[in-house]
């Protein structure tokens, strides 16, 4: 099976978990789900669950890594074994790295380091069970996550990935529209300014298809941002 | 990191507890904390559990691999035994390759479940000589405030017997369930201030010394010891805690066979 050859939209626009083009999955947000950490968030985004957690602002070391004027955020992307079909071995590889780059990049453009000058930032992101856009799972867990430990930060990032299925653009992709689609758009979005700190895309889209994937985004953001919003005040979404 | 700095006015705090039979969070000696087990949470895993203890979260996934029998027993499937503390699960915890007290944890959990007998590994052949089933426990910590072993035996135990054999991913026929036999479940023991407790949490590890680990299978049969840090008992206090360890965990298999409906 390749690019376009399997059915995930029908005549009616109707997809193949029940959404239209536009619907996002169903997500529920839970904080405080690591005691022993100093802020943590649980994500579920469809049957993705995703834990972040934070330690810090704590001491820097080996002092090499020490900025004179901020502090250093350490960011870990990592998916437990069992968290796909197919047993995933534990340990470094090169996806899991690139992802905990640019997630390390887009959290450094909010939170507020230079308040910190000297320390270090643990941001930890495992995916408990992966179904596809576990990047942008992550990183908007890694964001409330660092929130509900108190870091100050000057906006959360919202992340969501819309994409191209049959020739159909549709928002937030399942995971067959994942791996059977033509094309994928993970954004991170700050919602205040509406300006973007993570940004990935692979596939084919002409302008016009690239536009629609972009204002998915965007409205879909905007509309994740309040759950978020609404679990760091009660500690949950939904209630 | 994993140096604490006050360790001394800790051990000094739990010595002085111990002595009027006290603890940190005013267990008893040999209490536990409340346990919660929670099956079938992990949409992707062919069996899976959740077990809280206090602030202790640990995830227990499985997963099955088609795997070559090896020469000496060509009937025979495998088990695979494996736990990760990440850095996730506590402040202490440093990312890298895993630390001998990570592959401790993981050797002495495997070693209660295996010794026990309670998976026929010959119930895992598919094809002799050729073909066999690989059950792999994978044990997750998400939040490590003491006795992870204890939390990680329950959650892997619990996980294999809820756990299927996903024969019709493999094409090989419908799925079935894991025939999981017996409930090994272990109990830990930690010298605090002088003696010891049972389920030593977070700061009590802290400032502890040695630990004695005990598996016990459904009719009591020992099948797993293992000692760890430094220290001496005598056998008058390994006595008691086996005794302490039969009536454990008693209370602790019947709660995993609840969970299931049945005993």
């Amino acid at each position: 099976m390749g690019y376009g050859d399997v059915e995930m939209i029908d005549a009616n626009g109707i997809r193949n978990d029940g959404r239209k083009a536009g619907d996002v999955r169903p997500i529920s947000i839970e904080l405080g789900v690591v005691p022993v950490a100093d802020g943590s968030c649980r994500m579920r985004w469809g049957t993705n669950d995703v834990i972040a957690a934070i330690y810090g602002p704590m001491e820097a070391h080996p002092r090499k890594i020490q900025r004179q004027d901020r502090a250093v955020l350490d960011v870990r992307y990592n998916m437990a074994p069992f968290s796909t079909s197919d047993r995933i071995r534990p340990g470094f590889n090169r996806r899991s790295r690139e992802i905990s780059k640019v997630t390390a990049e887009a959290l450094e453009s909010v939170v507020m380091l230079e308040l910190y000058p000297r320390s270090k930032i643990r941001v930890e992101i495992e995916i408990i069970c992966a179904e596809a856009g576990t990047r942008c799972v992550g990183l908007t867990a890694a964001s409330v996550a660092l929130a509900h430990a108190g870091i100050p930060m000057t906006d959360l990032v919202v992340s969501v990935a819309s994409g191209k299925i049959n020739d159909v653009v549709v928002c937030d992709l399942n995971k067959a529209e994942d791996n059977y689609g033509e094309a994928d758009l993970p954004m991170g979005v700050l919602p205040n300014t509406g300006e973007l700190v993570f940004l990935q895309m692979d596939g084919d889209l002409s302008p016009e298809e690239f536009q629609e994937a972009w204002d998915y985004n965007m409205n879909a953001a905007m509309v994740i941002h309040e759950y978020c919003v609404e679990a760091l005040k009660t500690g949950r979404y939904p209630q | 990191m994993s140096i604490p700095l006050v360790p001394q006015l800790l051990r000094s705090h739990l010595r002085e507890l111990a002595d009027n039979d006290q603890r940190l969070d005013s267990r008893a000696q040999f209490e536990g904390r409340d346990v919660d087990v929670e099956v079938g949470i992990l949409a992707n895993a062919e069996g899976s559990a959740r077990v809280r203890m206090g602030d202790t979260i640990v995830l227990a996934g499985v997963k099955f691999q088609t795997m070559t029998p090896y020469p000496d027993r060509p009937n025979e499937g495998g088990l695979m035994c494996m736990a990760e503390v990440r850095p996730v699960s506590g402040r202490q915890h440093e990312a890298g390759p895993p630390s001998a007290e990570s592959i401790e944890l993981s050797r002495v959990v495997d070693r209660g479940i295996r010794e026990s007998g309670c998976i026929d590994t010959s119930d895992l052949c598919i094809i002799p000589g050729e073909k066999a089933w690989q059950v792999i426990l994978d044990l997750f910590a998400v939040s490590d405030d003491g006795n992870l072993f204890d939390a990680f035996a329950l959650a892997g135990i619990t996980a294999l017997r809820n756990a299927t054999i996903p024969q019709e991913k493999f094409e090989l026929g419908e799925d079935r369930p894991l025939v999981v036999s017996k409930t090994p479940i272990m109990c830990s023991y930690q010298r605090v201030g002088g003696r010891f407790i049972f389920d030593a949490n977070g700061r009590e590890e802290l400032g502890g010394d040695e630990r004695i680990h005990i598996t016990l299978g459904d009719d009591n049969h020992v099948h797993s010891l293992q000692k760890g840090l430094k220290g001496a008992f005598t056998a008058a206090e390994f006595t008691e805690l086996m005794e302490e360890a039969r009536k454990k965990g008693e209370e602790l298999r019947n709660m995993v066979h609840a969970l299931e409906g049945g005993n």
